[in-house]
């Protein structure tokens, strides 16, 4: 281990589509733990910089490091530094041939190469922890959205990965459904796991979040603390989208 | 995996260089003594020549005159069988080292392939009744009278095409048997049927007389060997020559040809 | 010389005619499910190959599989073995007209396979890439665990057809002299002229056939059906 406090740092991340800037200059320090909610408006490049960060998609400039070991670097394995980073998609994404036991297995058996008894144990603990042991022989298009989002999650965390990225993890699911994936999200963050969150749920982000970010335009534009950020915004533009945002979501951020 | 379409293409291009310049010490009818087989090729449709018995053997003149000229070598036969138009391909090809199968010399196929001397000779014959007061001495003279044949034989053809009889003096039989007949009752002036049934036929029906005997309808039969391969060919001619002396094509006709 | 000519075996009587057209013409069947056997999953591997060269290769290798697939489909299949068999056998390698038969009929067969199985992967989507990928998969790892054994079960339907035409087509070998149900309906035919009653058979023996090969992977592809009701 190195002696940075940081588990995953950013610097200087540029990311360039063509023409267009999808972001800029991105420097990101994250403490061990610590969940970290990202908000923004649509198109600011909080995704794209979500799989960049697991090397999904490549930057073009700046470099990344993952408990003091630069990822970026060209002689990096990128599967070996995605399996330490886990991620949950918006659509989910779960492997649709096989059932949620055999999401959760695949990664062990063939990238860790698990023995098949040792993984299935594994794989097991993990839907449970997502409350979903009931469901372990179901398949995916027998599941709701908001168990399969689970099923997901404990697909990422079955390869007990350093930091959890979720990309708007609750966006595809029906409102009744939302509240299930949140609360094992709350739980994974009392747990102390290390999360990066995009999201527009403002109340996940209030309750649960060490520390906000707000992206405009391929920018950080403003981070604190939720308080901080709810309570005293420092830049126009974040009091102009939390406004927005209240509009939208008013009646459910009360309580 | 550019990288293998590379090498596979590189291996087709050397392999037709190879082909191209490559040839072997050993003499065809040498490799073919020393294996003790030869591959002959037929297509087993079209009996008495070549076809399959019940029990899915080939038969046939050919079959059976082959089958001796390879014992001569010494050797055995092994038959392939296949579509008739594929026959000179595969000798052109080496994959059979010849071929029988009612083969006619023509031009174009000398061009690709060399030819037996001839091994059998369909003849034509035109059978009339005792009684037959006409004069036939030239197969067109067979016009003017009432002609019966065997429907779908060579001969139909030749009469309806190349002497082109009208329809009204052509009678078409499903047998010989059933013209020879109608001929020795005068329904009909004349018949034409191949010459070794022709004369079967005359003695066992009675009454019946051959006025003409020619290679009307169809040429000699012979086999077809690999352009250039003169050692073999001589080696098959010379038992053919001795077979013809013998009597034994002669007497394998009889056996296939009378009915 | 005559061509009209009736075997007194085959003058018994129909019935006993019948039965020995089918006992002999039955003989040809295990030629016909040989190469059928040996064509489908050459074409199989072969054209599963060339779908994900297709699909995952880059621009030039894609390009080489299009192209591949563009002249396998153009060639008549006759073609091929006759070049495989007469030009090309015995120089590169030497192959038995059996052998030369049914790889060409193989190549032939991967290139239409390899159409079928490039829509079944690309309807799997790029999000199973993604997801496996995520997960610290290889490319190839997740080619294999995530995105074939999906794109097969969607590619079973459209695959029991081609089967089905390689099946009919495997009597093209008799070109080169296998003796398969064509080429011996063709002999019996020619030997007893009956057309009607050889190539009858003939054809009633490639219905079963045909049928059996899709009924069969009918069931496969029941079985193989993933659950999608809510348990």
């Amino acid at each position: 281990m190195s002696e940075t406090p940081y588990i995953l740092q950013a610097k200087n991340l540029t990311k360039i589509y063509g023409e267009n800037v999808i972001f800029k200059d991105i420097c990101l320090d994250v403490h061990r733990g610590e969940t970290i909610v990202i908000i923004g408006p649509s198109g600011t490049g909080k995704s794209t910089l979500l799989r960049c960060l697991n090397l999904l998609t490549p930057v073009n400039n700046g470099q990344i490091f993952l408990e003091g070991q630069e990822i970026t670097a060209p002689s990096v394995d990128a599967d070996q530094v995605r399996q330490k980073i886990g991620m949950v998609f918006q659509n989910f994404l779960l492997f649709n041939h096989l059932t949620a036991l055999g999401n959760v297995m695949i990664g062990l058996t063939k990238v860790k190469k698990m023995p098949p008894d040792q993984a299935r144990q594994k794989a097991l603990h993990e839907l449970e922890r997502v409350g979903l042991a009931d469901r372990a022989n179901h398949y995916p298009a027998q599941l709701s959205g908001g168990q399969q989002q689970r099923v997901a999650i404990a697909r990422a965390l079955a390869m007990d990965p350093l930091v959890m990225l979720f990309d708007e993890p609750t966006s595809a699911l029906d409102p009744e459904l939302i509240g299930e994936v949140l609360g094992v999200m709350e739980q994974l963050a009392h747990e102390h796991m290390t999360m990066l969150v995009v999201t527009h749920e403002m109340g996940f982000a209030r309750e649960v979040a060490d520390r906000i970010i707000f992206m405009e335009k391929g920018r950080i534009v403003e981070q604190g603390s939720p308080e901080d950020l709810f309570e005293r915004p420092q830049h126009p533009r974040t009091r102009e989208f939390l406004g927005k945002i209240s509009e939208l979501y008013g009646k459910k951020e009360k309580k | 995996m550019k990288k293998f379409t590379w090498l596979l293409c590189l291996v087709v291009l050397a392999s037709l260089l190879l082909a191209a310049c490559g040839g072997g010490a050993q003499s065809h009818l040498e490799k073919i003594k020393q294996a003790g087989v030869i591959k002959v090729g037929t297509s087993a449709d079209y009996p008495p020549f070549e076809y399959v018995d019940e029990s899915g053997n080939k038969t046939g003149f050919d079959i059976e005159l082959m089958e001796e000229i390879a014992k001569r070598m010494g050797v055995k036969v092994e038959w392939v069988d296949m579509p008739f138009d594929s026959l000179i391909a595969g000798v052109q090809e080496g994959k059979i080292d010849c071929s029988i199968s009612a083969f006619n010399y023509t031009e174009e196929r000398d061009k690709v392939v060399d030819f037996s001397e001839p091994y059998f000779t369909a003849e034509d014959a035109f059978l009339v009744a005792d009684t037959f007061t006409g004069n036939i001495t030239k197969p067109e003279d067979v016009a003017q009278y009432k002609v019966g044949v065997q429907s779908g034989t060579t001969q139909d053809d030749w009469l309806t095409n190349v002497l082109q009889l009208s329809e009204q003096n052509l009678f078409r039989y499903d047998r010989a048997d059933q013209a020879a007949l109608d001929l020795k009752s005068g329904r009909i002036d004349v018949m034409m049927a191949d010459a070794i049934p022709a004369k079967a036929l005359a003695q066992k029906i009675g009454g019946l007389k051959i006025v003409y005997t020619g290679v009307l309808s169809s040429g000699p039969m012979n086999i077809v060997l690999p352009e250039g391969d003169t050692e073999l060919a001589k080696a098959i001619n010379d038992i053919l020559k001795q077979l013809q002396q013998e009597g034994f094509i002669d007497q394998l006709a009889q056996k296939y040809f009378t009915e | 010389m005559g061509r009209e000519f009736t075997l007194p075996i085959f003058a018994i009587g129909w019935q006993r005619m019948l039965n020995q057209f089918f006992s002999y013409i039955l003989q040809g069947t295990s030629v016909t499910v040989a190469v059928t056997l040996i064509a489908l999953p050459f074409g199989l591997i072969l054209g599963l190959l060339l779908a994900l060269l297709y699909n995952y290769g880059g621009f030039w290798v894609s390009r080489l599989a299009a192209v591949y697939s563009l002249v396998m489909r153009g060639v008549p299949p006759i073609a091929l073995l006759f070049i495989l068999y007469f030009l090309l056998s015995g120089r590169l390698v030497n192959l038995s007209p059996f052998w030369a038969g049914s790889i060409s009929l193989g190549i032939i067969s991967s290139a239409y396979q390899m159409e079928i199985l490039r829509g079944a992967l690309q309807a799997v989507g790029e999000g199973q890439m993604t997801a496996a990928r995520a997960i610290g998969m290889s490319r190839l790892q997740a080619i294999r665990y995530i995105i074939v054994p999906q794109a097969i079960r969607l590619a079973i339907p459209p695959w029991s057809n081609e089967a089905s035409i390689v099946l009919k087509d495997s009597s093209l070998v008799y070109a080169l002299g296998v003796p398969e149900i064509l080429r011996r309906a063709q002999q019996l035919s020619a030997t007893t002229q009956q057309p009607f009653l050889a190539f009858g058979a003939a054809a009633l023996i490639y219905f079963v056939l045909v049928f059996l090969v899709n009924r069969g992977l009918d069931l496969l592809a029941e079985k193989t059906k993933l659950p999608t009701s809510m348990a």
